[in-house]
């Protein structure tokens, strides 16, 4: 750190806070952003940061004049917070800040005009940012991380002084998609209910008019809700949603669409091109796909077992696994395809001991009664027309349409 | 004797003279006492004595662990401030004293001969009485005329029980001193010149015991906690003793030195006195250090005689609203006093010395009782606070002082005149809304007792509230509050505050829980004894937690001993009793009916009724001058007007007693008898009874503390949990030592149970070491429970105290995993997920510490439970991703995902399967899920297959056949088969016969009339384990 003067500190501390009253009394919501968001790293504030070490009596400089002592409840937090964040003490700087952005949003109840949602964004953002680290921070040490918590009470806070009538209802959106991702981040999800009916049901002005990333982010949330509820036409909805309106230059935005949207698709019978597959990085998806279109059990398998942790906490695992259904079908109507060039007149009596033999050229073994109930399971969940006749053990396949497709439709349950 | 005692007399005097108004006091009292004394001093004394003795009795029943707390409290207070210690040696000496008693309780009076130098047991009391009455009877006695009457009683009955009170005392001392060895000897001699100063006077008897315990304390004081708390509370006890002769000499001084004192401010002079107690108290420090010593003691003894004799009489103003715990008694006693003073007529100093003595000891007594249960100590600080008020506000002369002793006599008198007359009683009451301070008082323990106890107390309270506002109108209150006139809200803010001081003394919980017992039982022992508004609760010393147990005991021990150990022990105290609440009829009922009034008072409450009485005839006698005086106090503040209303009442009884002086004397004679009668062996029969009848109320705290007192000799947890909760009391009131001195170690329960078998039963306040097992025993009591082959109800039960001691005592080790397993295996042997539940999240933490275990198993029934019972997708795919690659290789978990692909993908042949073959326990919570499976995969099958499917098929692949172990496939016609029918037709499946007879499912027509039915074991509460007949079955157990 190259040698900073004490007037040369001084110069900046007191730019630094000229700035800050500037851009309130003018209402400069961009400018007040850039002033408050620690996490960028911006040049100009890790020189104030530098400063301040320097020159250790910011808090006299604030109470100087009625310009920045307004505002020294907040200002005086979010120096210390610099300070700390500046020497990697990112728990000292969570609290500083918490301590900063409660001050803060007073004040911005108090502005009639939404002008400094952007501020308040970056509040909102960086306050998450700050109790993710600092929660990393203590988990290193040992201790329990609960910051994440603390900020997403405070988010709450913040949702409440939105959410309502009003120019800042806008805002509601991106407080409540940070919201998600603390929820999510902390495995409590059951908390978006409460963020979701007040945006859901209270719909002053249409869920279009908010902005278009906060939409994205509000539906690929909202679209995992639903594959954790396998409610899979909602899923598929929400996520689509998501996947149409994401800026298709953010890639990993659409991987991530991508990845709750292909199981979705492919529960509800469809399939993606392997091309998207690649082209995402999702190919953990492809022996799946394959699976399904070859009637292949035990590819599936395999791919389930080999990427089974990745699904376990992606939490598509179980979805996958409900696939196993149609590979079965598919599998069905290979030998009923095989059996209709063979014998065209007898192609719709499928024999048990046929089935069984198929599944033992997969290598995976099981018995008559098994398959038996493999066989019924598809006529009950529609997946196959026909019936079973157990004296005979033979299914008997309806002539018309005997393996119906799902049309993207859910297979029954 | 009696020169030696008032060679000290003038010894403490000499000492006393430095403090120019104490030196007076003391001389006067000395003075007064000496003349006086001798004759009074022994009536009235006898009378307290007993009063003391039956106060003790109670106290000690109760006290045990409040006297350790006294101690301390009393050690530390020592240092701060005469009265505290006064204050706190009373109580210590009621808690010792009640500590006495529990020990006694417990042991048995004969017990207590033993292991006491002195003895407590009743032998012990008989020996002191012989040695301390019958000498003292024989000294001063002998000398004075009531001496007759007295020497008579005395020996007999009522000084053998007021003795018995010394010796309790002593005994109590000698308890502690036992401990401390050298200075319970030193006590003893010191004894034995009390029993000379007895001579002198029953205060030089009572100085003298004082003294002695004084010293012993010192000593005590000056090893441990526990002997110097003893000692303080002997000393207090003392004070008391020595307050009742200080009061005595004050009365006496007043009828003497009436004019004097009438001429003197007498509110002043009272003031001063409590100025003088504080000083007292500080010599008595003082006087106890150096004394602790020897040969000091008797001079020391006497120094703190006076100071306690200050005290005292400070307290029994104060304390007679204490005191109105024995209202009754007192009224009755003040009748049967009145009487006596009537009949000693011309020794009216003497009288009123009794008199004095006797509402001393009342006071005593009840701030002993007061103190053991709450702290009494506090109200007796309260009162002594008061007085001290006073005094500051009347510092101006020692005769001004004895003027307020007079008044306060005065007041004991009007007390009793009140409990007389109702309508005394009403204007005391009266009196005390006026006060503010019992107004507040009265409001804030309303609060209090809510807190602490219930309705009971409450009533009790705002008896006491009234009771110690204004003596006579604690007394009226706390006969108006024994009759539920009392306002149960009304608590002090002092008591308030001495709660919530408690409650932050509480580390956990478990002590919080106990503390909120005893401060309830204290609170209500406050409102029985009328002390509650009148102790100074702020002063008083918190009671040790681990205690609280003892306390309650202690609480509950006194009310059984006071109902029939008092009528067992005095009868004439009883009518004494009576008499008070009726004066008039006291000479003609008293020897008839005291019996009975004595009978309902403690016996404590009997002597000091009789004191009262005395007291109060004392006091009419001083009325007059006293009246004059209390109207001076009465400027001072609210208690000179209680006093004067007091004293209005007192003249009232004055008048009569001075008719019925005949008729007192013969009380007195009565008293001597039921004295008499009470050091008797019948009276060491009741007592015993009454020990044995603590027991049976106390049960299980009886034993307890018999088990505590037993371990305690050395390093008893109890104890040492006792003294560690008295250290943070007196850290608490000194604030002088540190928390971190604490022995927290110490407040660790460890069990000392040795029963194997053990019934649940869910902890409502601290545990008792002597009801938890410790880890051998629980080991086997686990191998009893796991061989045992009684029901499942009854296995829970072992288990769930076996956890509970576990808990208790914070092991956490294999045992404790063995013990959860083990539970957790039977639980699910027997369907009940709720307790399985509880054992599964216990495991799960106990697994996390790295403590081995089945941990495959129960992660498998984790699985088990998760995909079987809780329909969340989210849940099962965060307990499938925690399994480590390992656990997947456990068969157990192997089973139980294969369980979970077999439930989601609906495959009801692979779920019976496994359902067969099933490891460890699995089956248990797979057949919870079999009902669900069943259906679904009938209704499956009735959509898919056409036209039938044989039952037999169904049967086979649904898992119908297991009933028959082994072959189930061979035997799938038997029972099997036979179910699956009975199992279709309940769930509405259509089945026909085809033409081989083979029962058949009509899938077409069960596919719409399938079914699921309310099941058969529905229980309203949805707990099927908590149905009638389950429940009665336990019981039953």
């Amino acid at each position: 750190m190259a040698y900073l003067s004490m007037g040369e500190a001084h110069r900046r501390i007191t730019e630094y806070l000229n700035r800050f009253s500037e851009a309130v009394s003018f209402q400069d919501g961009a400018s007040l952003k850039q002033l408050l968001s620690v996490s960028s790293n911006s040049p100009s504030l890790l020189s104030l940061a530098d400063s301040l070490n320097v020159f250790q009596d910011a808090n006299r400089l604030i109470k100087q004049s009625d310009k920045y002592s307004q505002f020294g409840e907040i200002i005086a937090p979010f120096f210390r917070c610099l300070q700390s964040y500046r020497i990697g003490n990112l728990l000292d700087a969570y609290h500083a800040f918490e301590k900063a952005a409660n001050a803060f949003l007073p004040e911005f109840r108090n502005w009639e005009s939404a002008w400094a949602l952007e501020a308040l964004y970056v509040i909102a953002y960086e306050i998450r940012i700050l109790a993710e680290r600092a929660d990393r921070e203590l988990a290193s040490n040992g201790k329990s991380p609960e910051k994440l918590k603390g900020a997403g009470s405070f988010l709450m806070k913040v949702f409440g002084v939105l959410a309502g009538k009003g120019p800042k209802r806008v805002g509601a959106l991106y407080v409540t998609c940070q919201l998600f991702k603390i929820y999510f981040k902390l495995g409590t999800v059951h908390l978006c209910r409460s963020v979701i009916r007040s945006i859901e049901t209270a719909r002053i002005f249409d869920f279009e008019e908010f902005p278009k990333r906060d939409k994205v982010t509000y539906m690929y949330y909202t679209g995992r809700l639903e594959v954790f509820n396998e409610n899979f036409p909602a899923a598929d909805h929400k996520l689509s949603y998501a996947l149409m309106h994401c800026n298709p230059h953010h890639e990993a935005n659409i991987r991530m669409i991508l990845k709750y949207l292909i199981p979705v698709k492919l529960s509800i019978g469809i399939l993606p091109e392997d091309r998207l597959l690649e082209k995402y990085g999702l190919v953990e998806y492809s022996n799946v796909v394959q699976a399904l279109k070859r009637g292949d059990l035990r590819l599936l398998r395999q791919a389930l077992q080999e990427h089974e942790d990745r699904f376990l906490r992606s939490g598509v695992f179980l979805v996958l696994e409900k696939l196993e259904l149609q590979v079965y079908q598919r599998l069905l109507k290979k030998i009923y395809i095989i059996q209709k060039q063979r014998d065209p007149s007898k192609a719709h009596q499928m024999k048990l001991e046929v089935i069984v033999k198929a599944l033992k050229w997969l290598e995976i073994d099981m018995d008559l009664d098994e398959v038996e109930c493999i066989v019924a399971m598809l006529i009950y969940k529609n997946l196959v027309k026909g019936y079973f006749a157990h004296k005979s053990k033979v299914v008997v396949l309806s002539k018309q349409d005997p393996f119906p497709k799902l049309n993207a439709k859910p297979v029954n349950s | 004797m009696l020169m030696m005692n008032q060679g000290v007399n003038t010894q403490t005097i000499a000492s006393v003279d430095p403090n120019s108004l104490e030196g007076r006091y003391v001389v006067d009292v000395s003075q007064g006492q000496t003349s006086s004394y001798n004759p009074t001093a022994y009536e009235s004394e006898a009378a307290p004595w007993t009063m003391h003795r039956v106060d003790n009795h109670s106290t000690e029943n109760g006290i045990l662990s409040n006297s350790s707390y006294h101690h301390d409290h009393r050690t530390q207070q020592l240092a701060r401030s005469a009265q505290d210690s006064l204050n706190t040696a009373s109580l210590a000496s009621s808690s010792t004293q009640g500590t006495m008693s529990v020990t006694q309780d417990h042991s048995g009076y004969a017990a207590y001969n033993p292991t006491d130098p002195y003895g407590y047991g009743s032998s012990g009391y008989s020996s002191y009485y012989n040695n301390g009455y019958q000498q003292q009877p024989n000294h001063a006695y002998s000398q004075q005329q009531p001496s007759h009457s007295y020497s008579q009683q005395q020996p007999s009955h009522s000084y053998s029980q007021q003795q018995p009170s010394h010796s309790y005392s002593q005994q109590q001392p000698s308890h502690s001193y036992s401990s401390t060895g050298g200075a319970y000897q030193n006590t003893g001699a010191p004894y034995q010149p009390l029993s000379s100063f007895q001579n002198t006077g029953s205060y030089t008897g009572t100085t003298s015991y004082s003294t002695t315990y004084y010293n012993p304390g010192d000593y005590q004081t000056a090893g441990g906690y526990p002997s110097s708390g003893y000692s303080n509370q002997t000393s207090l006890w003392n004070d008391p003793n020595n307050a009742n002769y200080t009061s005595q000499q004050y009365s006496t001084y007043a009828p003497d030195t009436t004019s004097a004192y009438s001429s003197g401010t007498a509110a002043s002079t009272s003031m001063n006195y409590e100025q003088h107690y504080k000083q007292w108290a500080d010599y008595y420090s003082q006087t106890e250090v150096s004394c602790a010593p020897g040969t000091e003691h008797l001079s020391a003894a006497s120094t703190s005689n006076l100071g306690s004799a200050v005290s005292g009489v400070y307290p029994t103003s104060n304390t007679q609203p204490p005191a109105s715990f024995t209202p009754a008694s007192w009224r009755p006693e003040s009748a049967s006093s009145e009487l006596p003073s009537l009949q000693t007529g011309a020794t009216i100093s003497s009288t009123h010395d009794g008199w004095k003595q006797g509402t001393p000891s009342f006071q005593n007594h009840h701030a002993s009782p007061t103190q053991p249960h709450f702290q009494i100590s506090h109200e007796s600080k309260a009162s002594y606070d008061n007085i001290q008020e006073q005094q500051q506000t009347a510092p101006q002369a020692p005769n001004s002082q004895f003027p307020a002793a007079h008044q306060v006599t005065q007041s004991y008198q009007s007390t009793l005149q009140n409990a007389p007359s109702l309508d005394t009683r009403r204007v005391s009451r009266m009196q005390i809304p006026t006060n503010p301070r019992i107004a507040s008082n009265l409001a804030l323990g309303l609060s209090k007792t809510d807190k602490d106890g219930p309705t009971n107390s409450a009533a009790a309270k705002p008896a006491y509230i009234s009771v110690s506002m204004p003596k006579p109108n604690d007394k009226v209150l706390s006969n108006d509050a024994t009759n539920s006139m009392l306002k149960p809200g009304m608590f002090p803010n002092s008591l308030r505050r001495y709660v919530e001081r408690a409650f932050n003394l509480c580390k956990d919980d478990t002590q919080r829980v106990a503390c909120q017992a005893i401060m309830k039982e204290i609170i209500t022992k406050a409102t029985a004894d009328g002390t509650l508004n009148t102790r100074d609760w702020d002063a008083e010393p918190l009671f040790a937690i681990p205690n609280a147990e003892a306390v309650n005991m202690d609480s509950q021990c006194p009310t059984p001993v006071s109902s029939s150990p008092r009528y067992k022990r005095s009868p004439g105290r009883r009518s004494k009793s009576r008499w008070e609440p009726l004066p008039e009829e006291k000479s003609v009922d008293k020897p008839v009916s005291i019996s009975n009034d004595i009978v309902k008072y403690d016996g404590w409450e009997r002597k000091p009724p009789s004191v009262n009485s005395e007291s109060k005839w004392n006091a009419l006698n001083n009325m007059k001058f006293s009246l004059s005086e209390q109207k001076l106090p009465s400027k001072n503040t609210q208690r000179p007007a209680k006093r004067q209303h007091l004293a209005d009442g007192l003249n009232a009884a004055n008048n009569d007693a001075s008719s019925d002086s005949d008729k007192e004397q013969s009380l007195t004679a009565y008293y001597s008898s039921a004295i008499s009668i009470a050091n008797t062996p019948e009276e060491k029969k009741r007592r015993e009874s009454r020990s044995k009848r603590f027991e049976k109320v106390q049960g299980h705290r009886a034993e307890i503390n018999y088990l505590k007192q037993k371990n305690a000799g050395a390093g008893n947890l109890y104890s040492r949990r006792a003294s560690a909760l008295m250290l943070n009391k007196s850290f608490d009131d000194s604030g002088s030592k540190a928390v971190e001195d604490i022995d927290w170690d110490a407040l660790t329960v460890k069990g000392t149970c040795q029963e194997i078998e053990k019934r649940y039963l869910r902890l409502t306040s601290a545990p008792d070491p002597s009801t938890v097992r410790p880890e051998e025993v629980l080991e086997k009591a686990l191998l009893m429970v796991q061989n045992s082959q009684k029901n499942y109800l009854y296995k829970c039960d072992q288990l769930k105290s076996i956890r509970q001691d576990l808990t208790v005592q914070r092991i956490q080790n294999q045992l404790t995993v063995k013990v959860y397993e083990t539970h957790a295996r039977l639980s699910l042997e027997a369907g009940d997920l709720p307790e399985y539940n509880q054992c599964q999240s216990q495991l799960k933490t106990l697994y996390a510490e790295g403590i081995e275990g089945c941990h495959m198993e129960f992660a498998a029934y984790n699985l088990l439970c998760v995909i079987l019972h809780s329909n969340n997708h989210r849940d099962l795919v965060s307990s499938m991703s925690r399994l480590t690659e390992g656990a997947k290789k456990d068969k157990a978990v192997k089973h139980a995902l294969a369980v979970r692909a077999a439930v989601t993908s609906g495959n009801y042949v692979m779920f019976f399967r496994l359902y067969k073959e099933a490891p460890n326990l699995n089956t248990c919570l797979m057949d919870l899920y079999v009902e669900k499976m069943r259906y679904k995969a009938v209704s499956c099958m009735s959509r898919s297959y056409r036209p039938t499917i044989p039952i037999s098929y169904i049967a086979q692949v649904l898992g119908f056949s297991r009933t028959s172990d082994g072959n189930d496939e061979k035997d799938s016609d038997g029972s099997g088969l036979v179910e699956c029918v009975e199992w279709m037709n309940t769930h509405g499946a259509c089945l026909t016969t085809d033409n081989s007879g083979e029962i058949q499912l009509d899938t077409k027509a069960s596919s719409s009339s399938l079914y699921m039915p309310e099941p058969e074991d529905a229980v309203a509460h949805g707990d099927a384990n908590l149905a009638v007949n389950d429940f009665l079955t336990r019981t039953s157990l």
